[in-house]
């Protein structure tokens, strides 16, 4: 069907939509059965598991929609489910007396669409149907688009969000999987005009915000968006958005590697997002991990895209978390078509990605990771994967970045630095959490010191990029000053307090963005990450944290990466560092056209240049 | 025959409201009543019908599996019945119901074998209770229309 013509049958839909109940209580199914056929359902009730298999296999073009009990004496619900989606790829809801949200959880592992509380009620069926249009969509854009995203439908998120059907809309929108900008419209459904949300940095760390705030598993997209407080923001994109962060993250820390996910995940994640353009063979795909979505608290922070760009940056613990908190969604979207050459991460998922904290405390896990194969083959998936990167990368990133970072830390920001070497210390799916504590402590300790210490900075980028590759463990001016140069240090910019001239908060982005590259994850050639890496050692230091610090979230997310990188420059070289940043910021930028704006922030441009 | 209605739609109100009152109807309840229109005009009879045999069913498994004479006692399967009437009570409104059957359900849990039979003991008595009130409740409703008025509907603010 292609999508107008769902869009047709939308017309008539909800109405006559077929449902199959199942549940072994028979005052339940009676009840359902009746509030169902009063939202205008075709109902079909069975009490027994084996029996709804049947009529679904005897005709699988029968129903259009499954609910079926958790407990039930002949087959677990979830078993169902599974076989469900499996053999007929059909939504299947949940339905429980079981508030705990263990079950919720399974539901949504094992494909639920949705997770529905006993007692049922009647606003919450009548918005049932949607799951059945996002289905179609699904199938419909995979197949126009031929991206990967697995057409089934979502049955990766379990909010029981009561969304509308324009929930639909706004994934594709959003999400356009094997879309190459951002702005490329994947809206097939051209009948409905839905606006697109554009995920942009800044918008996805307000997402990753919220749900740090909220928790992740509580997190719920209404209760997001009300966090959120964003205009022309609909639940439905919120929801979108944590789908594929929530598959994002699942995917990420589905990788046994945690720090390769990290690195990996960002890259995976741009990869995914074919949609990049430009970015070639650079994985970089919006990394989102490191940039940006640190949200750590640290709203300097925040905007780093650095998330993003530690996505990429090999260091798949640093990096794998930010990103996934704030991930400057847009910036991961958007950079992937300005900066092609950027390929940073920094479209990361950011848009999409929660806003808030993927990573900290996320599990990473699942779904997010299942959304991202599933949605983003595109952008989406870099950038869910980038926030899923980041947050999986955060636990994982870290290791690689403790060691680097560990060394930079040295300064006072060593907290932030280490927050984000730490990744081994936080459970692979929790780094975000710690991180982002450790962020807003950062961002504190930043603000409040001229010259944030390295390790500040370096925290933040650290987490994001890989710090592995700094090859100095410590703060070193020297190498830094090398490595300085060669990255740009964009970050500084933000850095007020660091001062680097040069680093103008436009430049320390993209800086961080190709910072964040792992240097081992890209496989590009990544001009940036190569220089990066050379002058990670000396220079991210300083510049970056204060940058970080000092301005805007982008351009922290740049330092952060800077610092990580260098492992050692954090430190006061800052000026120094500012200055050869600076100074390769500018050509970079001026290579690339990074306009920052993609990602919502400036700053990645010059990165991308880099890169 | 107005009189006589006026004060039958009277006394059901007062007696619905003083169910809600007293804790055995919650909001659920008013829901399934919402649902209860002309083309299912004994909805709600019908659920609790079927609410009342589940009661019937899911306590005698409880007793059967709390019968230490059979042998060691299965809390989880005690458990399993104790959730699913859980499920039902909630479904249909049955506050008082409900209410015993978390703290059932947590007796299972912790395998407190005296707590269990407790609150089998009780929840039998209160559905019991619960099904004499409602029975005069619809038995009420019968008489309203009987006498030809209509059953007012209650609001229970």
């Amino acid at each position: 069907m292609t999508v107008e013509q769902n869009f047709e049958a939308l017309d008539q839909f909800p109405v006559g939509m077929r449902v199959l109940a199942v549940d072994d209580d028979q005052t339940c199914l009676k009840i359902l059965e009746t509030l169902l056929r009063h939202c205008q359902y075709h109902v079909t009730t069975t009490n027994e598991a084996q029996k709804a298999l049947e009529l679904l296999r005897e005709n699988k073009n029968k129903f259009d929609l499954v609910i079926s009990d958790v407990d039930m004496p002949d087959m677990d619900g979830f078993k169902l489910l599974e076989l469900v989606g499996l053999e007929m790829d059909l939504p299947v809801i949940m339905l429980s007396a079981h508030s705990d949200p263990k079950f919720v959880m399974k539901g949504v592992t094992h494909g639920a669409c949705d997770y529905l509380l006993k007692p049922v009620r009647i606003e919450e069926l009548k918005n049932i149907w949607q799951h059945v249009v996002r289905s179609r969509f699904d199938k419909n854009r995979g197949s126009n688009n031929g991206d990967k995203r697995d057409g089934s439908g979502n049955e990766g998120v379990g909010y029981s969000d009561q969304n509308n059907g324009r929930a639909n809309r706004k994934r594709k929108d959003q999400y356009n999987e094997d879309d190459d900008e951002e702005k490329d419209d994947n809206d097939d459904s051209s009948a409905q005009k839905k606006q697109r949300v554009v995920w942009t940095v800044e918008l996805h760390k307000k997402f990753v915000a919220a749900v740090n705030q909220l928790g992740y598993e509580k997190a719920m997209p209404k209760k997001i968006l009300d966090l959120m407080n964003v205009e022309k923001l609909t639940r439905e994109n919120v929801a979108s958005h944590l789908q594929k962060f929530r598959l994002y993250l699942k995917r990420i820390s589905g990788v046994a590697n945690q720090q390769a996910i990290m690195a990996n995940s960002d890259l995976h994640f741009l990869q995914m997002s074919s949609s990049l353009n430009g970015l070639d063979g650079f994985n970089h795909r919006p990394i989102p991990v490191g940039s940006g979505q640190f949200h750590g608290g640290a709203p300097a922070m925040r905007s780093f895209t650095p998330n993003e760009i530690l996505g990429r940056l090999n260091t798949p613990s640093g990096i794998g978390v930010r990103n996934l908190s704030s991930p400057p969604a847009g910036m991961f979207l958007q950079n992937q078509t300005d900066l092609g050459k950027f390929h940073h991460v920094s479209s990361l998922p950011l848009n999409h990605s929660d806003g808030g904290n993927i990573l900290p405390g996320l599990p990473l896990p699942l779904e997010f990771d299942q959304l991202q194969t599933n949605n983003n083959n595109n952008n989406n998936n870099i950038r869910n994967m980038n926030n899923n990167k980041s947050i999986a990368g955060t636990s994982m990133a870290f290791p690689s970045f403790s060691t680097q970072q560990n060394s930079i830390i040295g300064a006072p920001n060593n907290n932030l630095v280490v927050l984000e070497g730490h990744p081994q210390s936080s459970p692979p799916g929790f780094p975000g959490h710690q991180i982002n504590k450790r962020l807003e402590h950062w961002s504190n300790a930043v603000s409040s010191s001229t010259l944030p210490p390295p390790a500040q900075n370096s925290n933040s980028i650290n987490r994001q990029f890989d710090v592995s590759p700094l090859p100095q463990s410590r703060p070193d001016t020297l190498e830094w000053n090398n490595v300085s140069s060669s990255y740009s240090i964009p970050f500084c910019d933000s850095a007020t307090t660091l001062s680097p001239p040069a680093l103008d908060t436009t430049n320390p982005r993209a800086f961080c963005r190709n910072m964040d590259f792992d240097s081992s994850t890209n496989a590009q050639p990544g001009c940036f990450y190569d220089t990066l890496q050379t002058r990670q050692s000396g220079n991210y230091g300083p510049t970056t944290d204060a940058m970080l610090s000092s301005s805007n979230p982008k351009e922290g997310f740049v330092v952060g990466q800077q610092k990580l990188q260098s492992g050692g420059f954090m430190s006061a070289e800052a000026g120094s560092l500012d200055d050869i940043v600076n100074s390769t910021m500018k050509q970079e930028q001026s290579q690339g056209d990074l306009s920052g704006g993609d990602l919502g922030y400036g700053g990645f441009s010059s990165l991308r240049t880099c890169i | 025959m107005d009189a006589l209605i006026s004060q039958l739609q009277r006394q059901f109100r007062d007696y619905t409201i003083s169910l809600y009152q007293q804790g055995f109807l919650d909001d659920q309840f008013t829901e399934l009543k919402k649902l209860q229109d002309d083309g299912s005009p004994d909805f709600v009879a019908e659920v609790l019908t079927l609410f009342f045999e589940d009661c019937v069913k899911l306590i005698s498994n409880m007793a059967r599996s709390l019968d230490k004479t059979t042998g060691a006692v299965d809390f989880s399967q005690v458990g399993a019945s104790v959730h699913q009437l859980k499920g039902s009570s909630s479904s249909v409104g049955a506050k008082r119901v409900k209410a015993l059957c978390v703290s059932f359900k947590e007796y299972c849990e912790a395998k407190n074998y005296e707590g269990c039979v407790r609150c089998l003991q009780q929840v039998d008595i209160e559905y019991k209770a619960l099904k004499t009130k409602l029975q005069d409740m619809f038995n009420l409703e019968k008489q309203i229309i009987q006498a030809g008025g209509r059953v007012p509907q209650v609001d229970i603010n």
